[in-house]
């Protein structure tokens, strides 16, 4: 929020669906011409979807912000069960091609760990753009949703590996091919 | 009468009003209407802001809540403009 | 504050119907405070004509009393042998004798302060420590520090900044007394870690050019108030490691760093907030 005029027209959209109920034609171009106007004062490139709503400030000016409760299975276990997964993915990814054989334990191995990787990079994705503050609606439907791919596609894998020939014997086809 | 429907920006800006006159009433008898008037004024200042001018009338709530959390605070006994 | 807006209000309202003014400009007498220093500049850089090195300063100005006038940017041009190597001494040189309206935060004008932090071409830096690129001709932009509440022209609004600051308890917590009941001992060693940590001055050029931070500010702490953070996490003397842990320990007041780095690249004292920031995720791993 560089100014206080980044009256962005989506972002209006977003807190006051209500207000634009009789929008007369030239008084709404007027807006969209201050928006243009106002988009020169921005010091980063404008390419905001769906930009920050207003900050909110909980309590008083000589209040210290509000500490969250601890939850080390959003925070630090989090963090750590991330990194592993993306540091075991390289030699995942590596054995099957250094070592010339495709295993069905291996495949299924990768495959799942593709599926938590995305998952968690998902999520991660979520709670930067759908903050529970903001819109915790949104959040909910967000966070449900992708539960909903992972499982679509985890499903989807599974089948793939057990009736088909498999992901990395896929790709060697592909490659082939 | 049909209740007009308000925007969130309005509702907050009504809210913001009302928490003002709730202060007041915290005031000593003598000076509250000191109290009273000078946020009416303070919301009458700006009642020609165009209600679609987000930037301006967030701005002015941001500015009126910080004031209304100095003038509430016990040691503020009188106002003058 | 009342007193104070309506100060304020009375200088801008003397001033408010004035163009925008150049040295080149004639002095309106309505400055009659400020006409002498002006009229002096005025002379010298006639007088001085040929070997005037110009540069124009395009400045965000967006004045509170008119919240629904739009910020625009105004240009002012000094002549860079009369000013001071530094953006600050160009700024100050403007608020003195051309635009006395021109609103910015300085103290300490050595980069200790943290007070002039600003948005200089781009790159969130303390004006006091950003020199005047004299060779290039291009106009010098400066801004309020990105994706915060502008208070007047340059000055940025720290509210949340600050609050967050308080919440990670910025002070020595400690239980049992020194041993020879004088001062808490510290080794070599130890002080070491502190270096690069304790120079912050919180001048929030760092959290302001986060985009974790532009997004979250109300949930996550930001490079600045990390770094502080680690300061008293690192400290050998602080006894509350575990409690300043666990207040960081969710998704949001750590975890949404995502090592983009902006932090450590903009930093005017060049210090790595990055560098701490992921050093308490370590510390905190296992």
């Amino acid at each position: 929020m560089a100014s206080i005029a980044r009256s962005s027209l989506l972002r209006q959209v977003a807190s006051a669906p209500k207000v634009a109920v009789a929008t007369k034609p030239a008084s709404q171009n007027s807006i969209i011409a201050n928006a243009a106007r106002a988009s020169a004062f921005h010091t980063t490139a404008r390419r905001d979807l769906l930009p920050p709503l207003p900050q909110k400030v909980v309590g008083t000016v000589n209040d210290a912000a509000p500490v969250p409760t601890p939850s080390p299975s959003h925070g630090s276990y989090h963090w750590t069960f991330d990194r592993l997964v993306a540091a075991s993915l390289i030699p995942i990814t590596v054995v099957p091609f250094a070592a010339g054989s495709v295993h069905p334990v291996l495949d299924a191995t990768l495959c799942a760990t593709i599926l938590i990787h995305s998952h968690t990079g998902f999520q991660n994705i979520i709670v930067d753009y759908v903050p529970t503050y903001r819109t915790p609606r949104a959040r909910k439907a967000f966070i449900w949703g992708l539960n909903a791919a992972t499982a679509v596609v985890g499903l989807a894998l599974y089948q793939y590996e057990t009736n088909d020939v498999g992901l990395t014997e896929t790709i060697k086809r592909i490659w082939k091919a | 009468m049909a209740a007009i429907r308000l925007s969130g920006l309005q509702k907050e800006v009504l809210s913001l009003y009302r928490s003002c006159l709730r202060e007041c009433r915290k005031k000593p008898e003598a000076t509250r209407t000191h109290f009273r008037s000078f946020a009416r004024t303070e919301f009458e200042n700006n009642i020609s802001i165009d209600k679609r001018d987000f930037g301006a009338i967030e701005f002015l709530l941001r500015k009126g809540r910080r004031q209304l959390e100095m003038y509430a605070s016990p040691g503020v006994k009188d106002i003058r403009k | 504050m009342a007193a104070l807006r309506s100060t304020t209000s009375a200088l801008l309202g003397a001033a408010a119907a004035r163009p925008s003014l150049r040295i080149a400009n004639a002095v309106p007498a309505a400055f009659r405070g400020m006409a002498q220093l002006a009229d002096g500049a005025e002379k010298v850089t006639t007088s001085s004509g040929e070997n005037a090195n110009l540069k124009t300063f395009q400045i965000y100005r967006w004045n509170p009393d008119k919240p629904t006038e739009k910020p625009r940017m105004q240009a002012y041009t000094l002549d860079l042998n009369k000013t001071g190597p530094m953006v600050l001494d160009a700024l100050i040189r403007i608020k003195n004798e051309i635009d006395p309206t021109l609103t910015f935060r300085r103290s300490c004008r050595e980069g200790i302060c943290g007070s002039c932090a600003m948005n200089i071409n781009g790159t969130n830096t303390l004006a006091c420590l950003c020199r005047i690129p004299a060779e290039d001709k291009a106009e010098l932009k400066v801004y309020p520090l990105p994706h915060t509440y502008v208070v007047k022209d340059l000055v940025p609004d720290l509210t949340q900044f600050y609050k967050q600051y308080k919440s990670i308890k910025p002070y020595l917590q400690r239980d049992t007394p020194a041993p020879d009941g004088k001062e808490y001992r510290q080794s070599k060693a130890d002080r070491k870690k502190l270096d690069g940590l304790y120079e912050c001055i919180l001048c929030a050029c760092c959290s302001t050019s986060c985009p974790s931070y532009w997004w979250n500010s109300e949930e996550y702490l930001g490079p600045a108030i990390l770094l502080q953070s680690y300061r008293w996490l690192a400290d050998s003397r602080d006894e509350k490691k575990l409690q300043r842990q666990d207040a960081l320990n969710n998704s949001m007041s750590l975890y949404r760093c995502h090592t983009i780095l902006n932090c450590t690249r903009t930093c005017p004292k060049g210090l790595n907030p990055g560098l701490a920031i992921q050093s308490i995720k370590k510390e905190m791993a296992f």
